[in-house]
């Protein structure tokens, strides 16, 4: 459970002719992992895709063309269709949607490029409707030279002074020309236009008034665009009418080509195959039972090993069989965990996966993770709401990521309400019991009998009736014991990550390696707690009250484990121990946030309530309204707070703390031949 | 008199420890958008490297904590 799944090695070896159906049933049983062939084996080649790999790719490369003349895109809906009848009318279908929709979106292609054409020729006409020029008179001269285009600045004066024989016409913003010149004296015109930023823009052909011809080109892209659209009309019947067969047939076809290719990643002889994988250990024997029923005598499947899962062997207890293999090929993860520590797992890869003869650091993050989420937010009202928040995300959210999230604020709201029941006793960051804060020279008992609901804001002054004082602890008045408590919280929770990381240690290297490298810091660890301790008694506050045993010792029991400790991770890790001993003060002080981030939100409902509830609710009237608006604004940004806060500090107090107690990570995920249908049945 | 240097103590041992964590988890975070850029999967190595410094923030609010409960002790 703690461990990813133990996994075998086996070896697959049988004849080519019994090589499809071998494959159906690797693909079947789902547990098998290929591991690639590598060609440095003698007398074995590299497998060649099965012959049906090339029919189906051709195949689904047609359809992929149609399915992008169709404008397909995946649907939604779960409608699935018979591999049987995609066997049976794949062919048919294909011939006759390549030539319905071939034809639909060629006839498409064709519209819209002589929209884009006559669009052009819009562009073009556009600057010669700012001239009173019709489009025949710009050519057919013999002795004149016509010179159309825009211009920078206007050339009239310079040709009014230089030319002799000549027309000009400008539009009236004057950046556009049309100058006609005698042939004689075409090269001093082209000179002045040039000076004055002139690019040459022949008119386009036609006749009449340009904007005759440009509202002729609009009634002509109008009508185009209409059939384009008759076009699209076309082909969206045709989509609605295929798309569920074209989709299914496009999972068939890539299903086929996948299992067709599994030889790629075996090696073959001329007559046999020959395929290494990985099998969890509890699978092998259902596989060797799948492949005696349906393949018989052809396929042998040999169990090499199932890997052990120590990497490193000591010289002195190296055994017969222990080879440099292990050290060599580490197999894939197959992490199993529950379902609800299932989603979880998502936090833990983000960080990495698991290796194989490591704990999944998963199962400690679920329990974990939703009681830190609680601790900090410790609130009845803010737990309802996430629960609610998160079964709502439950049911409806499919996407991991949004699961996982769903998932930790469920359960991190559950603790967050018994914590706001339990310890804390408040909802909206008021106390249910009436509180009663010291006022200058007023004892308690005077106070508690001047003021019978309290002279601080709670629900039993809100509701005008004493309510129970149930919680243990105010955020607010309680900060010193609340950080005491939270190192209490942190060593406990750091002690798990060492002995989590002397298990692997002694699973991965054995028992010497797993105290000198672990055994050590937890030492350390513990005595440094025990030297805190003490320091808080006499430095800080005495604390002799709560009943520790032997308090005044604690310096020397401290310093007794903390030296040896320090000794033992010197000799197993060397000089960086001691550079590392302070990360163990600052690793336990991390976890007063759990207390620090309660307060905070405390602090900020507090500010929210009293502005609210004491000072715009008394006014009343409109204010009344104002009180309510500052009221639910104000809760809502301390929920949205809180689960950026709390659930980013829980998970830090995971990934930085704890894990690096014991996680490496860095494994390969067991990724097992299958086949996923979602728009096909078999059968 | 000594509350209120108290006071301002506890303040600048947040505001301080604030600044100081602000302007380390400035620099790995630059670094870690960085790196997600090239490579999404680093977001979770990120992640970690960028809040690390967050804990000096942390000890300055524990100590502005202490010494703000120690305050009572002086109040006029």
């Amino acid at each position: 459970m703690l461990l990813p799944e133990e996994i075998t090695k086996i070896l697959i070896v049988g004849s080519k002719d019994k090589l499809k159906e071998t494959i159906d049933v690797l693909f079947s049983v789902e547990s098998v992992h290929p591991i690639d062939f590598s060609s440095e084996e003698e007398g074995f080649s590299l497998g060649s895709p099965l012959p049906v790999a090339s029919e189906a790719s051709v195949k689904l490369l047609k359809l992929r063309a149609l399915e992008k003349d169709m404008e397909l895109e995946a649907p939604e809906g779960n409608e699935t269709v018979e591999v049987s009848r995609i066997e049976r009318d794949l062919d048919s279908a294909m011939a006759t949607l390549t030539g319905e929709i071939t034809a639909a979106a060629a006839e498409k292609n064709a519209l819209l490029a002589k929209v884009h054409d006559l669009e052009n020729l819009r562009n073009q006409l556009e600057p010669f409707a700012t001239l009173p020029i019709d489009l025949e008179m710009y050519r057919g001269y013999s002795s004149l030279v016509v010179f159309t285009g825009p211009v920078k600045m206007s050339p009239q004066e310079e040709l009014a002074k230089t030319l002799k024989s000549y027309e000009f016409y400008i539009s009236s913003d004057e950046k556009f020309v049309a100058l006609f010149v005698a042939k004689a004296e075409v090269g001093e015109a082209q000179r002045i236009l040039v000076q004055n930023g002139f690019n040459e823009l022949p008119a386009p052909q036609g006749k009449g008034s340009p904007e005759q011809a440009i509202a002729n080109t609009d009634s002509e892209i109008v009508a185009l665009k209409a059939k384009v659209d008759a076009a699209e009309g076309k082909i969206a019947e045709l989509r609605e009418k295929y798309q569920s067969f074209v989709v299914a047939s496009d999972e068939e076809l890539s299903i086929r080509v996948e299992k067709a290719e599994l030889p790629l990643r075996m090696g073959t002889t001329r007559h046999a195959f020959v395929l290494d994988a990985w099998v969890p250990a509890k699978s092998v024997a259902s596989l060797e039972k799948a492949l005696g029923e349906r393949i018989g005598k052809d396929c042998h499947l040999e169990v090499l090993e199932t890997v052990p899962r120590r990497t490193h062997i000591h010289p002195e207890e190296a055994q017969v069989g222990a080879t440099k293999e292990h050290v060599l090929e580490e197999p894939p993860t197959k992490l199993s965990p529950g379902k609800t520590v299932g989603h979880f797992s998502f936090l833990t890869e983000l960080i990495s996966i698991p290796k194989y003869n490591e704990i999944d650091p998963t199962n400690i993050l679920s329990i974990t993770f939703p009681i830190f989420f609680g601790l900090m937010v410790g609130d009845v009202a803010y737990g309802v709401a996430f629960m609610a928040l998160g079964l709502l995300g439950l049911s409806k959210c499919k996407s991991q990521e949004w699961r996982t999230i769903a998932t930790m604020l469920f359960f991190g709201g559950i603790w967050a309400t018994l914590f706001g029941i339990v310890l804390f006793g408040e909802a909206f960051g008021m106390h249910f019991g009436p509180q009663w804060v010291a006022e200058g020279g007023i004892s308690m008992e005077a106070l508690k009998a001047l003021y019978p609901l309290g002279n601080e804001l709670s629900w039993s002054s809100l509701l005008g009736t004493p309510l129970p004082d149930i919680g243990y602890l105010s955020k607010l008045h309680d900060v010193k014991l609340l950080l005491f408590i939270t190192i209490f919280i942190g060593v406990a929770h750091l002690s798990l990550g060492y002995v989590l990381g002397i298990y692997n240690k002694n699973k991965q290297h054995g028992a010497k390696d797993a105290f000198f490298e672990k055994v050590g810091w937890l030492m350390m660890l513990i005595g440094l707690f025990l030297i805190m301790l003490y320091l808080v008694d006499i430095m800080i506050q005495p604390i002799g009250w709560m009943g520790f045993p032997l308090l005044e010792f604690y310096i020397y029991i401290g310093l007794a484990l903390m030296i040896p400790g320090l000794i033992v991770a010197y000799i197993g890790e060397g000089g960086g121990a001691i550079l590392e001993l302070p990360s163990l003060l600052s690793n336990i002080l991390s976890y007063t946030r759990l207390a620090a981030i309660g307060m905070s939100k405390a602090g900020m409902a507090l500010a929210f309530n009293m502005i609210a509830i004491e000072m715009l609710a008394p006014e009343g009237g409109v204010m009344i309204i104002f009180a309510i608006l500052v009221f639910m604004v104000g809760h809502l940004t301390i929920l949205v707070l809180a689960v950026i806060s709390a659930g980013l500090h829980s998970v830090r107090l995971h990934y930085v703390e704890l894990f690096t107690k014991f996680y490496v990570g860095g494994g390969m995920k067991f990724s097992p031949l299958r086949i996923v249908r979602k728009y096909t049945t078999e059968r | 008199m000594d509350a209120g240097l108290i006071a301002i103590g506890a303040g600048l041992a947040v505001g301080l420890a604030g600044i100081g964590s602000a302007i380390a988890e400035k620099d790995i975070g630059a670094a870690a958008v960085g790196a997600m850029a090239e490579d999404e999967k680093l977001f979770g190595k990120g992640l970690i490297l960028t809040v690390i410094p967050e804990t000096i923030v942390i000890f300055g609010l524990v100590m502005g904590i202490l010494l703000w409960t120690s305050m009572g002790q002086f109040a006029p």
